[in-house]
């Protein structure tokens, strides 16, 4: 009897031990909800820019980011998106995809400063499709383009009055760019997707 | 102690080895980890910097290109490599070209602008030729990886990074919007000094290692050797020498810790073994063996050997009582030999005379042989023994055997009629004479030759009883002439 204790009892920690030894499952950022989330922008981004070249970009950020404020911060506006905030930029094969075609690839901005992979406080991540595998990105290059986000740079309002905008090319209420056309910016997009942006 | 030399080097050796693979082992590797993890800190530190150093040059280069002033970037080039000759840096088009080699940036910055803002520069030499390091193929695609690597060339080590310099969103203006990456920033920074003292401190601290590791084993052993191997060996072969009958030798000791002690317990021991030892030739064998045994008395059948010295009280009166004794000792100890050689146990001397017994089925045969040899023996030697002889009486019978007398003081010896018969017999012997009885006789086989029977009156015993003369053909006349009765 003693022995079959001591036997549960080893298997019970051997288990243990080996979930303890188990790697972590990864943290999904693309929330499968995502392609419900509201646009950053109604500007067309099917123009093209280095990095994603002229594939067509559609960004989408959840509920939380939309609750950010710009806020004084001496003589500038400062906008800082809320922990937690996730923008899913979908980006397809082409400028002008099909009806229906879908994303290739998912480029996720999640704001988590905590993490010890963050720059500037946010997660670069990317999600190759049809794989679905999340990669966080741990060299420079999208905090390195991002950073013009946070000075004049050439996309909607162009940033003239050089607001920090927490790497956020397009943040709420920014966008003087060309609107989405249902044909061409997003297969079966509709104009209420734009999160509160007129 | 001499010769133990060969011992004591095979547990020198094995104590070194241990100590040196211990060491080796051990602390080798906690010295090897350390340096690695050393090395690899110096490494990290020097790509931080390197990483820091490409990071200010990219935002340098990035500040020249804004307002269109690349020449200074090329001179900002030239002047970081004067400072810091053990540096270079260079800047490489994503294709691989060099930078500023030719006009082709120029010329599309002007037709992206739609005017001839920047003039064609003249006489622009290459210098350089492209990378052909795998790094950069990596540092140029999209998307592009910083690489950091370290190169050994013409007897110099570098560390060299390739850091990718981005057409961000502010340069497309100029740059235009259909690549991601304008080009290649390459800085080599010339570490040949610092690998080369490495390589120095790390061949310094292995041989430093090996030398401490060699005295530390060298001291060590020769400090177990002295305190521990040495006297252990001596114990040993002290020991050795005791198993083999000798104990003379003695572990020499100073010590006051357990070795010293068990050093003094050893000659302790050794002395009191060498006391007993001593003490055995006092006592017959059947008292060893029955000390062995711890037999209790018993009832055993045994041939009982006395031999007495003949004349020996007169002879004591004439000679000084040195020679007595010499000649005594020497007739005694003849006497003993013999009765050894034949199997015999020695139970007692008293006096002149000695009690023997035989045990075993040719007891009684290998008595008479004893006796007919100490014969002889007094025959031939008569002038060494000053004439001197003896007289023997055998009997064969039922004794008891074991330890007689008390608690403090006991002999182990044999009691019964057979032994008083003997004593009886060898009593009317006369010099050089054998008297047997008729149980020893017959037990004796037919190999030796009897005179007799005779009817002796023994002392003690009511009736006459039958004995017999072994003849030992020494003098026929002496053993004719029996004083017990006539045949």
């Amino acid at each position: 009897m003693k022995r079959n204790r001591k036997g549960l009892a080893l298997a019970i920690g051997a288990v243990l031990l080996a979930l303890s030894c188990a790697p972590k499952a990864p943290e999904v950022y693309a929330s499968p909800e995502y392609p419900t989330w509201a646009r950053t922008t109604r500007t067309v981004l099917d123009y093209p820019i280095p990095g994603h070249m002229n594939r067509l970009r559609i960004p989408r950020m959840n509920a939380l980011g939309f609750t950010a404020t710009p806020l004084a911060d001496g003589d500038r506006q400062r906008w800082d998106f809320p922990e937690d905030t996730v923008i899913v930029k979908e980006v397809y094969a082409s400028a002008k995809p099909a009806a229906g075609e879908r994303p290739v690839q998912l480029t996720i901005m999640a704001k988590d400063p905590k993490d010890p992979r963050a720059q500037g406080g946010w997660l670069w991540i990317t999600k190759d499709l049809p794989d679905g595998k999340e990669t966080v990105f741990t060299g420079n290059f999208c905090i390195t383009c991002h950073a013009n986000a946070n000075e004049k740079h050439p996309y909607a309002d162009k940033n003239l009055k050089e607001e920090f905008r927490d790497y956020v090319f397009f943040v709420p209420g920014r966008d003087n760019g060309r609107p989405a056309s249902a044909s061409g910016a997003s297969p079966g997009a509709t104009a209420s997707e734009y999160g509160g942006v007129p | 102690m001499a010769g133990q030399s060969p011992r004591r080097t095979r547990l020198a050796i094995k104590v070194n080895l241990i100590l040196v693979v211990t060491l080796a082992v051990g602390v080798g590797l906690i010295l090897a980890a350390f340096a690695a993890n050393l090395i690899a800190s110096r490494d990290q530190i020097t790509r931080r910097f390197l990483k820091q150093e490409a990071n200010d040059l990219y935002t340098s280069i990035e500040n020249f290109m804004i307002p269109g002033e690349a020449p200074l970037a090329v001179k900002f080039f030239a002047q970081v490599q004067a400072v810091n000759p053990g540096s270079r840096i260079l800047l490489f088009r994503q294709n691989g070209n060099f930078a500023f080699s030719d006009n082709t940036t120029i010329s599309r910055v002007n037709t992206n602008l739609g005017t001839a803002k920047f003039r064609p520069r003249e006489g622009i030499v290459t210098t350089v030729s492209m990378p052909s390091k795998p790094g950069f193929a990596q540092a140029a695609a999209t998307p592009p990886a910083e690489r950091f690597f370290r190169e050994d060339e013409g007897g110099r080590s570098y560390f060299r990074a390739y850091r990718p310099l981005i057409n961000l969103p502010k340069c497309t203006v100029c740059h235009g919007s259909d690549h991601t990456v304008r080009g290649v920033i390459d800085i080599r920074s010339d570490i040949t000094d610092e690998a080369r003292g490495q390589t120095i401190i790390l061949a310094g601290a292995g041989a430093g290692f090996f030398l401490v590791v060699s005295l530390l084993a060298f001291v060590i052993g020769a400090f177990l050797r002295r305190v521990v191997i040495g006297p252990v060996n001596t114990i040993g072969l002290v020991c050795s020498g005791v198993a083999a009958g000798r104990f003379e030798g003695r572990v020499a000791t100073r010590s006051d810790d357990e070795i010293g002690d068990l050093a003094r317990t050893v000659n302790t021991m050794v002395e009191g073994l060498e006391e007993r030892f001593k003490l055995t030739k006092y006592v017959s064998a059947g008292t060893l063996g029955a000390l062995r045994a711890g037999e209790e008395p018993k009832r055993v059948t045994r041939t009982l050997l006395f031999t007495d010295v003949r004349g020996f009280t007169s002879y004591t009166e004439g000679h000084p009582p040195e020679r007595v004794v010499e000649v005594l000792n020497a007739l005694l100890d003849s006497q003993a030999r013999i009765i050894h050689e034949n199997g015999g146990d020695i139970d007692k001397f008293v006096g002149d005379e000695i009690v023997s017994y035989f045990q075993d089925e040719d007891a009684s045969l290998r008595a008479c042989r004893s006796a007919v040899a100490i014969a002889r023996f007094c025959a031939g030697h008569g002038v060494e023994s000053d004439g001197l002889s003896v007289g023997m009486g055998i009997a064969s019978g039922s004794v008891i055997l074991g330890m007689v007398g008390s608690a403090r003081r006991a002999d182990y010896t044999v009691i019964g009629d057979a032994v008083n018969v003997a004593s009886r017999l060898c009593s009317l012997a006369k010099a050089g004479q054998v008297v047997v009885d008729s149980g020893a006789k017959s037990e004796a086989g037919p190999g030796l030759s009897f005179k007799g029977p005779f009817g002796a009156k023994l002392k003690g015993k009511e009736k006459p009883r039958e004995v017999w003369i072994l003849l030992t053909s020494t003098d026929d006349d002496a053993q004719g002439n029996f004083k017990g009765g006539k045949p």
